[in-house]
């Protein structure tokens, strides 16, 4: 028996769907998750430092009033009195949001993000705000401004970025539930370091409105939770057009939960013959493999498929979010460069010099790329599976560019390949666990799947995950 | 004009963007640039002239998951 159905289990070990359901049903109280979600936190974040601020008495109170609501007969919606918490990007009006900044360290938005007003709508209660990377900037998260986030499964390892405090905090059974945000990989890098599931979006699916901008073309709005399950009940309850962002998609909402029936016979499941294994870790490799297999077992097929135009995704890939975000970030960067970290001041700086040109030619290649892809992967293969990350999760203090690690700069590009490129092609796409490495840190694997075809991507990860338990694996704090 | 990559940057970058080198990681970024140069230079005759504008989102929809 595993410790979620053992009946002892504490309510922070339930997942997201069986909170919301216990709340559903009268078994427990939003009061009841909510304390013990503040109590995890209490006994334990010193070691990880996944938060930035709790909001304690607010958060109760909002419970309190979620549990009268309940008990008058009503249910605002299926997240009724589940506690999240989320990377503190997400505007909240009068409330402070930092970006893991210090630029922004009093930073008080006027109004509130879409992806919150729609949680808190479907019944959530937000009890504070996340660590992260310095403006969503960096794979690892290391935080000059806050302390570095750490990993739950060793803390002298990387939790992942930039939405590092989401990963360790749901890894580590504080929360049920976090939002990220991803434009290289930032929902899924934590989410595969930290051995939770946690789904990039198509772009456009999510609004992102009130979300910090980092780059315009490439920025996504997506959850990490504990498992698939939780990840469809939050992207159906964030998804969707907002008239306050009109560049996100007028495409319909299906019920993602309602599909995951563990059925994915006759499923066709490209594995990549070039770019996403390429110096990929044994051991990385070995968990991708048997994941594979997992899903071939359940009936799905298996084919080797080649990707095309990898060299142009992975040189295109790498720019435009530097570019964007070296721009918007130039006046600061005149006039408060004392107020960035070293990395991402560094990394901004050589940014302005990519030229023009580039820039246009990265934006007017992705989308008869993207038509390739259509083409030449998608009639072939339903859906592709590579490693999240190629690498073992690697230590903080390996990848600390402020501290003049050896290598850092490099080792930054190599956690984020096999994201980053995902994010030009625009697809959505679910990192799920499968896995640890000889030291002992999760893995994880990505399901990529069409424009818009979160659905399938999250019903194979739901399969997969009803045939094995990495998902519910929880850590013991090591190194702290 | 400067022969290091390193040197052509901080020029470029003082002199359009007001931006001065913020510290060492900034000149081994600035390094690397070189590396990105060369990666654009094998793509080279990649991009075709196209008579008709050619959209992202327009190409998100025709390669969207349809509904069974």
């Amino acid at each position: 028996m595993n410790a979620v159905d053992a009946p002892a289990a504490p309510l922070t070990h339930l997942t997201l769907v069986e909170a919301a359901d216990g709340v559903s049903s009268g078994a427990f109280s939003a009061v009841e998750l909510t304390d013990a979600a503040f109590k995890a936190f209490k006994a334990s974040d010193r070691a990880l430092n996944s938060v930035i601020a709790l909001e304690e008495a607010e958060a109760l109170e909002i419970a309190a009033a979620l549990d009268k609501e309940r008990n008058d007969g009503r249910l605002r919606g299926p997240l009724h009195g589940v506690p999240l918490a989320h990377k503190d990007m997400y505007y909240r009006a009068g409330k402070i949001t930092t970006c893991g900044s210090e630029v922004r360290r009093d930073f008080r938005p006027t109004y509130t993000s879409t992806a919150i007003a729609r949680l808190e709508a479907a019944g959530s209660v937000t009890l504070g705000t996340l660590n992260m990377a310095e403006f969503a900037q960096n794979p690892t998260g290391h935080n000059a401004h806050f302390g570095h986030c750490r990993n739950p499964w060793h803390t002298d390892y990387c939790p992942g970025g930039s939405s590092s405090g989401s990963g360790a905090a749901v890894a580590a059974r504080f929360i049920y539930g976090a939002l990220g945000s991803d434009t290289g990989g930032s929902i899924r890098m934590p989410a595969s370091m930290c051995g939770v599931t946690g789904i990039k979006p198509t772009q456009t699916r999510v609004s992102r409105y009130g979300a910090m901008p980092l780059s315009f073309m490439a920025d996504n709005v997506g959850p990490l939770a504990r498992t698939a399950r939780d990840c469809a009940r939050l992207l159906k309850a964030i998804a969707g057009h907002d008239p306050a962002d009109p560049t996100s998609a007028k495409e319909p909402v299906p019920d993602y939960e309602a599909a995951l029936d563990g059925d994915i016979r006759g499923m066709r499941i490209g594995i990549p013959t070039n770019f996403f294994f390429d110096g990929a870790d044994t051991d990385v490799v070995r968990a991708v493999d048997a994941a594979a297999e997992v899903l071939s077992s359940r009936g799905a097929n298996v084919v080797r498929i080649a990707i095309p135009h990898m060299d142009a995704v992975s040189t295109y890939g790498a720019i435009i979010s530097r570019v964007e975000g070296s721009t918007i970030h130039a006046q600061w960067m005149r006039t408060r460069p004392q107020d960035y970290s070293i990395a991402l001041g560094a990394r901004f700086y050589a940014g302005l010099s990519i030229p023009a040109a580039y820039y246009v030619e990265a934006l007017s290649r992705r989308g008869p790329i993207l038509r390739a892809l259509g083409r030449e992967v998608f009639d072939k293969a339903d859906v592709f599976v590579t490693p999240t990350i190629r690498i073992k999760t690697p230590t903080l203090a390996a990848t600390d560019i402020d501290a003049g690690a050896p290598g850092a700069i490099d080792a930054f590009n190599m956690l984020a390949a096999n994201t980053r490129a995902i994010n030009y092609m625009g697809l959505p796409a679910v990192s799920v666990p499968c896995g640890f490495d000889g030291d002992g840190l999760p893995i994880g694997f990505q399901v990529v799947g069409r424009p818009f075809a979160e659905g399938r991507i999250l019903k194979i990860a739901d399969a997969y995950q009803r045939d094995t338990d990495w998902h519910r694996r929880r850590p013991t704090l090591r190194g702290a | 004009m400067a022969n290091k990559i390193e040197d052509l940057v901080e020029e470029q970058v003082v002199r359009w963007h007001g931006v001065e080198p913020p510290n060492a990681a900034g000149h081994d970024y600035a390094k690397g640039m070189a590396g990105l140069i060369a990666s654009f230079e094998k793509l080279r005759g990649e991009l075709q002239f196209e008579d008709e504008p050619s959209s992202f989102e327009a190409a998100l929809q025709e390669t969207k998951e349809r509904a069974p």
